[in-house]
């Protein structure tokens, strides 16, 4: 299935924060940075709605 | 120095403060002599009034009700430690009200004079030349106070006993302007004025090692970075003909940034995008995670305060 492609609008100083965090070697690029961020947000989602559950 | 030393004592009456210079690394002591009486406090830099310590600041750093171990911070662009709660018997103070005014007590109860913190700081600081405008907000010692549903400030009557007190140290030369709160009509001292005692110490080195290391920033400005240094010395405000805006990082410049998706991502992402606040705009939407989780991995503070630890 084709990609969707979402077209974030961000400041400098917002790309700079961005920048910064690559410059630690958290991402490779800022694409990449974004995909991180959406894997790990949603998965720290998930494990709150599995403990919610499991109340 | 291994004891402390005393360097001073005062007794404070009930309906009055006193403005006292205290050093660096000199620590003075707000007590209870028969308890259940708040502290109102202010300070000011001893070299510089127009830095001074600032509640907001304050609560933010640290909560509602700091204690020992917390800092009394100067308000921006300072934005330094000024003092450190080195000892705290009780554990409740109040950085929610602001000090109580003649006005609180003529509106709500029709006292045309009444005791009041704002008063007695003003008249307590114009031993250093200071005005009734220069008062600011106060770190109130011994008040015990919360937030109720509605969002309200309320306060409550206090627990304090004879003896209790707080050791506030000083890490720069500062004014300190402690006061008896005013307030006999309301339950912030149980409904009665009552004397506080103050002492100076020398403090120990035992007590100078207790206190954390903060950041030195370059964006703690002074009035050596000031683009107006000028402390303005008459009452009228007047335009600048010359003023030149120069506002930081301005003009803002936004960007677009393609990412895309691939279908699991994108599931990922319609599965917790914030679409209550966002519609269906999943730029901003994205942008949100973005940045919500840059917070959860990496902020060393809470949201809109700065980290205080030394790095």
């Amino acid at each position: 299935m084709a990609e969707t492609v979402v077209k974030l609008r961000l400041n400098q100083q917002q790309l700079e924060l961005i920048d910064r965090t690559i410059a630690q070697g958290v991402a490779p690029d800022r694409v990449s940075l974004v995909r991180l961020a959406l894997r790990e947000y949603a998965a720290a989602r998930q494990a709150d709605a599995a403990i919610e559950a499991a109340r | 120095m291994t004891s402390r030393q005393t360097l001073a004592e005062v007794i404070l009456q009930p309906g009055t403060g006193k403005a006292i210079e205290l050093l660096k690394g000199q620590i003075l002591r707000i007590e209870q002599v028969e308890g259940g009486q708040c502290a109102d406090f202010n300070c000011f830099n001893l070299h510089d009034y127009k830095e001074f310590m600032h509640c907001g600041r304050t609560r933010t750093v640290h909560g509602f009700h700091p204690t020992t171990g917390t800092f009394m911070w100067s308000a921006p662009p300072r934005e330094r430690a000024m003092l450190y709660i080195l000892k705290d018997t009780v554990g409740r103070n109040d950085v929610l009200f602001p000090r109580c005014s003649a006005y609180v007590y003529e509106a709500a109860y029709g006292f045309v004079v009444h005791t009041n913190c704002h008063d007695i700081q003003a008249e307590a600081q114009r031993e250093y030349g200071l005005t009734p405008d220069d008062v600011h907000d106060s770190f109130n010692l011994f008040m015990c106070t919360g937030v109720d549903e509605d969002g309200h400030a309320f306060m409550t009557r206090q627990t304090s006993k004879p003896g209790d007190h707080v050791d506030l140290l000083a890490l720069m030369d500062v004014l300190a302007v402690p006061n008896v709160c005013g307030a006999d009509v309301m339950k912030t001292s149980n409904f009665a004025l009552k004397p506080l005692k103050l002492t100076v110490f020398a403090a120990t080195d035992a007590d100078l090692a207790k206190v954390p290391s903060v950041p030195t920033l370059a964006s703690q400005r002074t009035p050596k970075d000031f683009r107006n240094p000028v402390i303005k010395t008459d009452r009228p405000l007047r335009r600048d003909p010359a003023y030149r805006a120069e506002f930081p990082n301005t003009p803002i410049v936004v960007t677009e940034l393609s990412v895309p998706l691939a279908p699991e991502e994108l599931a990922m992402f319609n599965a917790v995008k914030r679409s209550d606040i966002y519609g269906d705009d999943d730029a901003a939407a994205l942008r949100d995670l973005l940045f919500s989780w840059w917070e959860e991995r990496f902020l060393q503070a809470h949201a809109g305060a700065p980290a205080i630890e030394s790095k």
